[in-house]
């Protein structure tokens, strides 16, 4: 989607440059005279396609090179985000995760004998290195 | 009060509303000062000038609506009517005048 919106916006901005020049041209070429009333009715036809076209070819390439818009509604939102996984956070960016992750993701209970066995084990070990 | 309780029960992210906010201003920021260019080269005055602005505007945001909203504009907006098809025209008429007036200046000489 970069790729096409970065190419339509050059050839736009191409097409427009050549159409502002060639509209140029044409009035430093063309005599002007005090009867002639507007620029309008002598610019000539593929100018102004020209012109137009390259305008519609940027707009459409602003459009689509314009970041994606995000749901407003709070459970589309969230559904999206959730689908999408927890992505990278970047430098100045806005952080947003799942909103519901510190409620999905908690510890477990402690497995106290495992730990008490872990702190016998351990107090033994520091009892025979001791003596 | 029935809108209260709505909001209540499908609440809103502000952040989101805040980036589409965002990202509808560039866009016509953007385009604005393109619009400006066009008119002055095509040699528009007054009234003209006005209406190709907004018939600009008005394809710019079927292009929004199409291309970025997927034709489902209340999904991404509170009020589609006000934020998309006329969000920002007005904060965009000041840069669109500047180009117009720069390039028909330019142009004409």
């Amino acid at each position: 989607m970069t790729l096409l919106s970065t190419s339509l916006n050059a050839l736009g901005l191409l097409l427009l440059t050549h159409a502002v020049y060639s509209a140029h041209e044409h009035t430093t070429l063309t005599p002007t005279s005090p009867s002639t009333t507007s620029l309008s009715a002598k610019l000539p036809f593929d100018i102004t396609l020209e012109l137009l076209s390259s305008v519609l070819l940027i707009c459409i390439g602003v459009v689509l090179a314009s970041p994606d818009l995000k749901p407003i509604q709070w459970s589309k939102w969230a559904g999206k985000l959730e689908r999408e996984g927890r992505k990278e956070v970047r430098e100045g960016e806005i952080q947003e995760g799942n909103p519901y992750l510190q409620l999905e993701v908690r510890k477990g209970f402690l497995d106290i004998r495992e730990k008490r066995k872990e702190f016998a084990d351990w107090v033994r070990k520091g009892a025979t290195s001791l003596s | 009060m029935l809108d209260e309780r709505e909001l209540a029960i499908s609440p809103i992210v502000q952040s989101s509303v805040q980036h589409n906010a965002q990202t509808i201003s560039n866009i016509r920021n953007l385009t604005a000062s393109l619009f400006g260019v066009a008119a002055g080269t095509l040699g528009l005055e007054s009234y003209p000038g006005f209406i190709f602005y907004l018939i600009g505007s008005f394809v710019v945001s079927t292009l929004i609506f199409a291309l970025r909203a997927e034709g489902k504009p209340s999904e991404y907006f509170h009020q589609p009517l006000g934020d998309l098809w006329g969000g920002d025209v007005v904060s965009g008429l000041s840069s669109f005048v500047l180009t117009w007036t720069l390039f028909y200046g330019l142009v004409r000489a």
